[in-house]
């Protein structure tokens, strides 16, 4: 019986100490960590990027030229594809092992820098080599700044585009869409192209396929009808999210799909872009979206390929979508990780990523002949119409304004007939109801 | 003279055998089970978004979740699809078990056959499904038409998108089989010989003989099923992403979007004890009830 009690106190002392240590632990002890053994005497530099495939040869080929013409350092890429990067980025900084550079997203950069995650460029650019953020396209340094501060540099960029398929349009005798064309350009031209070629009552030929839920693809039709989706001070979604010109530019957009039915069904919410294969099958005349499956649509024998710039509503608008890299704030060679960020991002690596992805600094764009090109110059000529996303007024958009406007923009797509004003109201006050609590939670 | 006693008498021994032993276990249990649970306990106190350090809010994560409709949403979800999954995956996976336990030329193919599934990766396994639920053009829809169903559009249609989940999840059944079948072989012929002479039918034989001897493994499968069933994530991650309009929203699900997704890992932590002590009531329960039906060979009263 003693012995009982005498095992079972040691346990509940156990456990309590387990207890107590748990929690004690919840701000983990700020430990040195143990500084990577330096291979041959170099310094190690850990990056980290969310590209994968295909994707990681142009890091792989600007690493190469960094390590020769820096010997003293040698880079290891960490690549983490999708949305798994950002889990696993944000447990190494938990885990107050970051790597040095890490790559960010436009809508994340807020978050990032607010929580300290991220080190302020300013000294690293005025470090020779120098970096003058002017060397870019306008509107690319942009997306890395927040409060008026650079925090990350331009790695990768794409506004929206309209694909149009020159075969289909030249096979129907309609006139292609020409630069500063309008909403109703967009809606005769769908229409003209969305057919029944078969004659069993079913629609073969869509005019347009369009991006289901993307909320970020959304936004250009929300700035397009003159609207915002949040007050520029970032508090509140009521009489922004629900005005006149959101619910007009929601209309119209799920009208395309609804009433119109000039735009194919989505076949995947859950998947990027609605996961249509229309355009790509030679079904669809028109594509509106980023330029990640241009080089696809380029080689695609279904497609003989066009891009003009997205119609103007009451407005021209476009949006940019954006990739830049920083150095973390917990690296332990903040220097070599600067050195090798400005090369990477400024003309060395501009000059790798240009037979890759469009370069962000200007001077190459211009020597690459990239800016003359016909379908790669309407891209380029895009980034003086952008307008600001709705992530730039609140770092807490993420959390409040986009699942709400996703469920708006769902509620649409899946619920026809749904009342625009309606559905927007709702998305306001849910949308308001999260920001709220996330400004008192910081408190 | 008092008797000498050795400083390691053989019940000491014994018990350092034992723990040297089991250590490895122990060591990751204490590891990567227990401390990493006491940690979340204590981070479902606190505010933290992964990239501050955590603040201490006192029992407000558990507060909140009365008042957040997305919690009770997934709860329903992760509900309705456990009440459904559960006893079909038992009579599934009995049924098939009886029928690979003939003796039939061949019937090692039918086991393979019918387990193969289970060995397929899951996102491969639903990304597959994927396909055969996609509305344009999709198997199953493609096949409900040649006679004369207009078929849903399955997993972006609310109603339809939970069915389609559980639908694609039969798939499973063979690992239930499995179990089932070590279970059946387990049950000495003799018996189904003594109640066969006894003038038992093969409906009598069922009944009398292989419920009650396979009881325990139904126990058991019962078990590993509600706990698994409560965990599902990658079907909805991959094929839903919870939507449309969260008819999919896995309780594990919402925990990784709130952690992970809306940096909210202290909400995301007391959400997930929740969990585990729902978990922990739902097996007590099945495991209590498993008195009045859970028949143990050994155990002769």
């Amino acid at each position: 019986m003693q012995r009982r009690t005498a095992f079972a106190c040691i346990v509940v002392a156990l456990l309590a100490l387990v207890l107590l240590a748990g929690c004690v632990a919840v701000p983990p002890p700020q430990q040195p960590v143990a500084k990577p053994s330096p291979a041959g005497g170099k310094i190690i530099l850990r990056v980290g990027t969310g590209d994968s495939g295909e994707g990681l040869s142009p890091h792989q080929e600007i690493i190469s030229r960094f390590e020769k013409a820096n010997p003293d350092v040698l880079v290891q890429l960490e690549a983490v594809a999708g949305q798994d990067y950002y889990t696993r980025l944000l447990t190494q900084i938990a885990a107050k092992r970051p790597p040095d550079v890490m790559q960010i997203g436009d809508d994340a950069v807020p978050m990032f820098v607010e929580k300290d995650a991220l080190h302020v460029l300013d000294d690293c650019l005025k470090q020779p080599p120098g970096l003058d953020t002017g060397i870019y396209l306008p509107g690319l340094p942009q997306p890395g700044q927040w409060q008026s501060k650079q925090w990350l540099l331009p790695k990768d960029y794409s506004p929206l585009g309209v694909y149009y398929n020159k075969k289909i349009f030249d096979q129907h005798k309609v006139p292609y869409p020409k630069d500063g064309w309008t909403w109703d350009d967009l809606l005769a031209t769908a229409k003209a192209l969305t057919k029944d070629t078969s004659g069993d009552g079913k629609t073969d030929l869509w005019g347009i396929q369009l991006p289901a839920t993307w909320t970020s693809g959304f936004e250009y039709w929300v700035d397009a009808a003159g609207g915002r989706l949040i007050s520029e001070d970032g508090k509140k979604f009521a009489g922004f999210m629900d005005s006149p010109e959101v619910q007009s530019a929601l209309k119209f957009y799920s009208d395309l799909y609804n009433v119109n039915k000039v735009a194919p069904p989505p076949a995947d919410l859950a998947m990027f872009g609605g996961g249509n294969t229309e355009f790509d099958n030679g079904k669809a005349a028109m594509r509106i979206f980023g330029r990640w499956p241009e080089s696809g649509y380029k080689k695609n024998p279904n497609i003989d390929l066009g891009v003009v710039g997205p119609p103007a509503g009451k407005q021209r608008a476009n949006v940019l979508f954006w990739g830049g890299f920083g150095v973390a704030s917990g690296s332990e060679n903040p220097d070599a990780a600067c050195r090798f960020l400005k090369f990477y991002t400024g003309k060395e690596g501009a000059e790798v990523w240009k037979d890759w992805a469009l370069p962000a600094v200007k001077s190459v764009a211009e020597s690459s002949g990239v800016t003359k090109d016909p379908i790669e110059g309407v891209w380029i000529d895009e980034l003086s119409h952008l307008k600001p996303r709705a992530y730039v007024s609140s770092p807490y958009w993420g959390q409040s304004g986009d699942p709400a406007l996703r469920k708006a923009l769902e509620t649409m797509l899946v619920m026809p007939g749904s009342d625009v004003a309606v559905v927007l109201k709702q998305a306001a006050q849910e949308a308001q109801t999260a920001l709220d609590e996330q400004l008192a939670g910081q408190k | 003279m008092p008797q000498s006693r050795p400083f390691l008498t053989r019940s000491r021994r014994e018990a350092i055998t034992f723990y040297l032993t089991i250590s490895p276990w122990l060591i990751g249990f204490l590891a990567f089970t227990l401390v990493p649970m006491v940690v979340a306990l204590c981070l479902g106190f606190t505010r933290w978004d992964l990239l501050t350090a955590p603040r201490w809010i006192g029992p407000d994560n558990f507060a909140r979740l009365g008042r957040d409709p997305l919690f009770w949403q997934s709860l329903k979800v992760t509900t309705i699809y456990t009440v459904a999954y559960v006893p079909a995956e038992l009579i599934g996976g009995l049924a098939l078990a009886l029928l690979v336990n003939q003796r039939v030329r061949g019937v090692g193919i039918f086991r393979t056959v019918f387990y193969l599934p289970s060995v397929l990766a899951g996102v491969a396994y639903v990304v597959l499904w994927m396909w055969i639920f996609n509305p344009q053009g999709g198997l199953l829809n493609t096949l409900l038409g040649y006679v004369g169903i207009e078929g849903p559009r399955w997993l972006i249609d609310p109603r339809w998108a939970l069915p389609a989940l559980l639908l694609m999840t039969f798939w499973g059944w063979g690992r239930a089989m499995v179990i089932y079948l070590a279970g059946l072989q387990g049950i000495p012929p003799e018996l189904y010989e003594a109640a066969a002479l006894d003038g038992a039918g093969a409906a009598g034989r069922f009944r009398y003989v292989t419920l009650p001897m396979l009881s325990p493994t139904i126990l058991f499968a019962l078990i590993l099923s509600v706990i698994s069933t409560f965990q599902t994530f990658t079907s909805a991650f991959v094929a839903t992403n919870g939507g449309p309009l969260n008819a999919t929203l896995f309780y594990v699900l919402y925990i990784y979007r709130l952690g992970f997704q809306f940096l909210r890992m202290g909400y995301a932590a007391a959400l997930s004890w929740v969990l585990f002590v729902i978990v922990l009531v739902l097996t007590l329960l099945v495991f209590r009830t498993g008195r009045f039906w859970v028949y143990y060979e050994g155990k002769r009263d």
